[in-house]
């Protein structure tokens, strides 16, 4: 089943020149793909990642997502898709400063969904993070609270995963551990997009694709080959 | 949400408890110069319309401010022959007068008022002044051993009490009704009885050695028929030759609400310019709250939250804070009310008693209401600004605090 699909997806900034990190950007994405996207920094893989997230609107193009073209949705529906569709696993760390993990969890939940106390405790259970529950995420090392972000990710079940970097600061198991998670997501029905540099990751995916001059090249078979 | 609210305010506790204590002193001064404002122009209602006289006749050598005489029933050691008190009946425009002895005011520390107590003597016959106070039982007049009190002499009802007034035994017939004006710090006795004590009483002897208090009245309380004209009456006791000044109630009123206008208006001056500085300050603390949390806005949005749920969580938060302040500041102004108006009322002899609960809660509701007013004008902006963010750039651009 397709969840969303990029068409010729364009987006310039305008820093005093133009910077244009997406050209012609196509692709479509399906429920189970785990999609990894490569390319060297500062390429543009991230304005991708928030493009596809609807925080950030493409300058031409179409975004279809569950066949709806995004960029006729207003603020208030782009709010809705992320909260109900969309699950974000940012490069920074970003978590909530004023709320406990559990209660980051809880209160992610909740922006789109009844909260369920029960399911916020078994995600923090699978992400090792059970004996943090109450702390607040500056008492927390930058593993700890990577994985609290892809715990908080996956807290409403969204269709569309995207993950910028997310073994970031995670140590070897903890890296294998959120990979798996993540292709289980997959495996679920949702759909991974995932960003990295890291090859290793990449031979992971059901797609590998590179971000070249602004364009998106799939470059699965070749890597296969 | 409510949750995320409070945890921002609580995890924040150096900022928050500067934005409370902003909102707390903004308020504090409002609800004080409000409830002090309402105190007085209902001070001065009261006033006026406890009053009873419009027009005093005062001895013309006396020096006695008109509004001690007029306010709060104040005694003067002023005399003036009581013939005046026949001279005045040829006044026209006149529709009663009764004359008032001012005695003496006795430091009574060993008896129940524990403070000053005045002694006026007063003419029943004509009296209109404490008619409206008195029970019915004593409106037709007293005895010479019969006194009446005023309201601060007992919590409980003195009536059928003996008191011993500078060595005489009084019964006490009636308790004045509460005037909120020294007459409740007053015995009242027959004017006739109150001439006697001046010469019965050593104390008193003393000073008035060789003149007979029966030839003397302190002051003529005047009544207008209708229609009469106050300042033409004045002119008509400055040309009639009588030993005596005319002071209009409604001029000592006027001149003392003129007065407080005055002082009102720079109070809420001050207050409006504290109210200001105190939005900017917290503008401008706000803003930078905004700054500091730019990322977690970008964040809240990415995970759905709407800019309307952004905009209601800041000023969620500030208005939160500035309610906190309200309170606190409403209490802290409740608390040193009453001080500032007893402050007042010395210093205008004004009318007490008007300071009561309703009046309180009016305040201290005016203050709360104020207070969030001000958290949410302080915060509008910033709230509006951060709510508008693109998300991306504010993810991207902001540091987490």
């Amino acid at each position: 089943m397709e969840i969303c699909r990029l068409e010729h997806i364009h987006k310039d900034y305008r820093m005093g020149e133009v910077v244009t990190p997406l050209k012609d950007v196509s692709l479509t994405v399906h429920s189970g793909d785990f999609i990894v996207v490569e390319g060297p920094s500062g390429i543009g893989k991230s304005t991708l990642l928030y493009v596809m997230g609807t925080l950030l609107q493409s300058d031409g193009g179409t975004y279809l997502f569950e066949d709806k073209d995004v960029s006729r949705f207003s603020d208030s529906e782009k709010s809705g898709l992320r909260a109900g569709k969309i699950g974000f696993l940012f490069q920074d760390s970003a978590l909530i400063q004023a709320l406990t993990l559990r209660e980051n969890l809880l209160f992610a939940q909740g922006i789109g969904q009844k909260k369920d106390p029960a399911q916020a405790d078994e995600l923090l259970r699978r992400f090792g993070l059970e004996d943090r529950a109450g702390f607040f995420p500056y008492q927390l090392s930058g593993g700890q609270r990577r994985r609290a972000m892809a715990a908080r990710a996956l807290i409403h079940h969204p269709a569309l995963i995207l993950a910028d970097e997310p073994t970031n600061d995670l140590d070897e198991h903890w890296s294998l551990e959120i990979i798996r998670i993540l292709k289980e997501q997959a495996g679920s029905g949702s759909a991974v997009v995932m960003v990295t540099h890291n090859s290793r990751w990449a031979e992971e995916a059901s797609k590998r694709c590179r971000l070249e001059d602004g364009i998106l090249i799939d470059i699965s078979q070749t890597a296969a080959i | 949400m409510l949750m995320l609210i409070w945890k921002n305010i609580t995890r924040r506790r150096a900022q928050s408890a500067l934005t409370v204590t902003i909102a707390m002193l903004t308020v504090m001064v409002f609800v004080t110069v409000f409830g002090v404002f309402q105190t007085v122009n209902q001070g001065l209602a009261l006033s006026r319309k406890r009053l009873g006289a419009d027009a005093v006749l005062i001895p013309r050598y006396a020096t006695a401010d008109g509004s001690d005489l007029l306010f709060t029933a104040i005694p003067e050691n002023i005399y003036m022959p009581a013939e005046v008190l026949e001279q005045a009946k040829e006044l026209t425009g006149i529709a009663s007068m009764t004359p008032q002895f001012y005695c003496q005011t006795l430091a009574l520390s060993c008896c129940e008022p524990g403070e000053e107590a005045r002694i006026i003597g007063y003419d029943s016959s004509s009296d209109f002044i404490l008619q409206p106070y008195l029970s019915e039982s004593s409106q037709d007049g007293i005895t010479p051993d019969e006194l009446i009190v005023g309201r601060n002499f007992e919590d409980d009802d003195l009536v059928g009490y003996n008191y011993l007034v500078l060595g005489k035994k009084f019964k006490v017939v009636d308790m004045l009704e509460p005037t909120g004006t020294g007459m409740d710090s007053t015995m009242f006795m027959d004017i006739r009885t109150a001439q006697d004590m001046c010469l019965e009483s050593e104390v008193l002897r003393e000073d008035w050695q060789d003149r007979d208090p029966h030839d003397y009245i302190s002051v003529i309380m005047i009544r207008f028929a209708d229609g009469v004209d106050p300042q033409a009456f004045v002119q008509q006791v400055e040309e009639s030759g009588i030993d005596a000044k005319c002071i209009l109630t409604g001029d000592t009123i006027s001149s003392l609400q003129s007065q407080l206008d005055v002082i009102m208006k720079i109070m809420f001056a001050l207050w409006a310019a504290s109210f200001l500085i105190a939005i900017l300050a917290l503008v401008g603390r706000f803003n930078a709250l905004a700054r500091e949390r730019r990322k977690e806005i970008g964040l809240l949005r990415a995970m759905g939250l709407k800019r309307l749920q952004v905009f209601g969580l800041i000023i969620g938060e500030t208005c939160t804070m500035a309610l906190m302040g309200g309170i606190l500041g409403s209490a802290a102004a409740l608390c040193c009310m009453n001080p500032v108006i007893h402050l007042l009322e010395d210093a205008f002899k004004l009318s007490s008693s008007v300071w009561t609960g309703p009046l309180a809660l009016l305040c201290g509701g005016f203050g709360i209401v104020l207070a969030v007013l001000l958290g949410f004008l302080a915060a509008i902006v910033p709230a509006w600004k951060s709510a508008s963010m693109d998300p991306q750039a504010a993810i991207t651009q902001g540091e987490v605090n």
